[in-house]
């Protein structure tokens, strides 16, 4: 009967359920205490419910549209400039990487001075490159495409990296030209470590597409948080968005392990989905393998 | 002189070695001998161990004549030609201890790489790479990725990608120093069953003495601090080889012989 509910907290379904139990409980808690100790509790910490209610309210809460619609279309706006930075981004962050890798010269010269634009904080960039730019929308692209870059240049250069020296050897001894060297072995081997990258960039680049959103007043995730916690709007506008904004986060982390699987065939044996798209057949040993390998080391400040 | 050893002498050498050194320099910038005056000459179809301890310089002896070390004296000829030329025409295959698969890449697709190199066409790969792994008997895990397989049978995979490229020299870096005692001694058994199939010479580094008496015609004996060949083993054990052989007391004998070239002390 132990043995039952121990073999039960291993499973993914199960931790998910704990932990989304203890937050509920905790917030509820938080939730009653403020409303019997504060003036305005909603401002505080609301009920879950209320918030739920908030997000299917027909109730218009600003020119004609529900909280919902609020927040779905300064989404859009906030959202689409973000993918497009990220894209931009992590283009030129993959490149930069390869030339890095191509050349010791650039290397030396750029990656170092490369960590100082992480160093900046996005609060100080942000207005410097609006007043650049001159355009809200195309600011959301550069900031977003300025914080991608760096993860992702400096996963997939430690992936490069990662390549052992027998593989080199290997492809010595087949007398592969330098291109075969790229495309079939330094590329490839560096896949991981880019998805690492990305993973880590795509959360950055959709928070600081918000933060660049509460610059001006036209629109956006950002915009419509601070007009709502000024007051300007129904203060259920903000909650949503927090909410909102912290599943979007998290669902562009999952979104890229997904395409990682899709794209890597060693991980698609071993994972649910990847069965169903590739119909490869499982053995226990591997999907017990692939559970137990190491993540690539995530590269960050 | 023995009646293999007889039959040999009517065989052209493969490899010639003559007056070998490297010298490295170490980080203060002293010259350190990692083999020096190496002199080996090596029939074509013949199996050879360079047996050592570590630091002794055989896989550095190995690496010079793949090609992946430039010597500082002397030189090795392979049929006649330079390391870097033979290299060039896909002569030689070389097996590393580790198994060195790439990951995202089937068994099957692992075997053909070196293929793609050569510029074979799809169908010229994928029947020879069906043909070697049915060869190290893994026909049944073509589709696998070697994250599913044991280490021995990524060794297997090693081997076959090796033997695929049809060379006429198969060189073989500790190829299973990595392995457990049992898979070790099927793969011994299998590798002489393709050494007798494909006539390769094999060039074998290892620092297991009871290996290289089992599986070769001649143990090279090299001993370190510089390294250099002290001795030469000619063996006389009948082939086919069994395991059963390695009980008998004409084995144990060798294992004493080849022991007891190591200069410089005991071999530990």
């Amino acid at each position: 009967m132990k043995k039952k509910y121990l073999s039960l907290t291993t499973k993914k379904w199960f931790q998910i359920l704990f932990w989304a139990v203890i937050v509920i409980a905790a917030w509820e808690i938080g939730a009653t205490v403020v409303a019997m100790t504060k003036r305005t509790p909603e401002n505080i910490l609301p009920h879950l419910y209320q918030v739920l209610a908030a997000a299917i309210s027909t109730k218009a809460v600003s020119g004609g549209m529900t909280a919902t619609q609020v927040v779905f279309t300064s989404a859009s706006a906030t959202l689409l400039r973000a993918l497009g930075g990220f894209a931009i981004g992590a283009s030129l962050g993959f490149l930069l990487a390869l030339l890095m890798k191509l050349s010791g010269v650039v290397e030396k010269l750029i990656f170092p001075y490369l960590m100082l634009i992480q160093l900046i904080p996005v609060l100080g960039l942000a207005p410097i490159i609006l007043a650049i730019t001159g355009d809200i929308n195309r600011s959301r692209l550069v900031i977003a495409a300025i914080l991608s870059f760096y993860p992702v240049a400096a996963n997939t250069l430690a992936g490069f990296k990662s390549v052992a020296k027998e593989k080199y050897d290997l492809m010595y001894t087949y007398a592969a030209k330098k291109r075969q060297l790229y495309t079939k072995v330094l590329i490839p081997s560096a896949v991981p470590y880019l998805f690492t990258g990305l993973k880590i960039a795509a959360p950055m680049a959709i928070t600081a597409s918000i933060l660049v959103d509460t610059l001006q007043g036209d629109g956006g995730l950002g915009c419509m948080l601070s007009q709502s916690l000024k007051h300007a709007m129904n203060i259920y506008v903000f909650w949503l968005i927090v909410f909102f904004s912290a599943f979007i986060g998290i669902f562009s982390t999952q979104l890229i392990s997904l395409i990682e699987i899709l794209v890597s065939p060693q991980k698609r044996s071993a994972s649910w989905i990847g069965r169903i798209a590739g119909k490869e057949k499982i053995y226990g040993r591997d999907a017990e393998k692939n559970r137990t390998q190491k993540e690539p080391g995530a590269e960050t400040l | 002189m023995n009646a293999s050893a007889e039959v040999r002498n009517n065989v052209p050498d493969e490899i010639v070695i003559r007056d070998l050194g490297v010298t490295f320099q170490d980080n203060k910038g002293n010259d350190v001998q990692a083999i020096t005056g190496v002199n080996l000459n090596i029939k074509k179809g013949e199996f050879v161990s360079l047996l050592g301890p570590s630091g002794c310089g055989k896989t550095t002896l190995l690496r010079c004549v793949a090609d992946l070390q430039e010597p500082t004296d002397g030189d090795i000829h392979i049929e006649g030609m330079t390391p870097k030329e033979v290299r060039l025409q896909h002569k030689f295959g070389f097996v590393f201890q580790a198994p060195v698969l790439f990951d995202w890449r089937t068994v099957k697709k692992n075997v053909e790489l070196p293929l793609e190199m050569m510029y074979q066409t799809k169908q010229q790969r994928s029947e020879r790479a069906d043909e070697m792994l049915e060869m190290v008997g893994l026909t049944n895990f073509a589709n696998h990725y070697p994250n599913q397989l044991s280490g021995g049978m990524q060794q297997r995979v090693n081997i076959a990608r090796a033997l695929g490229i049809q060379p006429d020299i198969l060189l073989m870096d500790e190829p299973f120093s990595a392995l457990d005692e049992f898979t070790k001694e099927k793969l011994h058994e299998d590798l002489l069953q393709i050494w007798r199939k494909t006539n390769k010479t094999i060039l074998f580094v290892t620092h297991n003495i009871q290996e290289a008496v089992f599986l070769s015609d001649r143990v090279c004996v090299l001993s370190p601090h510089p390294g250099r060949l002290s001795a030469i083993v000619d063996k006389d054990l009948p082939r086919p080889r069994t395991l059963e052989m390695k009980e008998t007391p004409e084995f144990s004998q060798l294992v004493l012989k080849v022991r007891n070239s190591f200069e410089g002390g005991s071999f530990s």
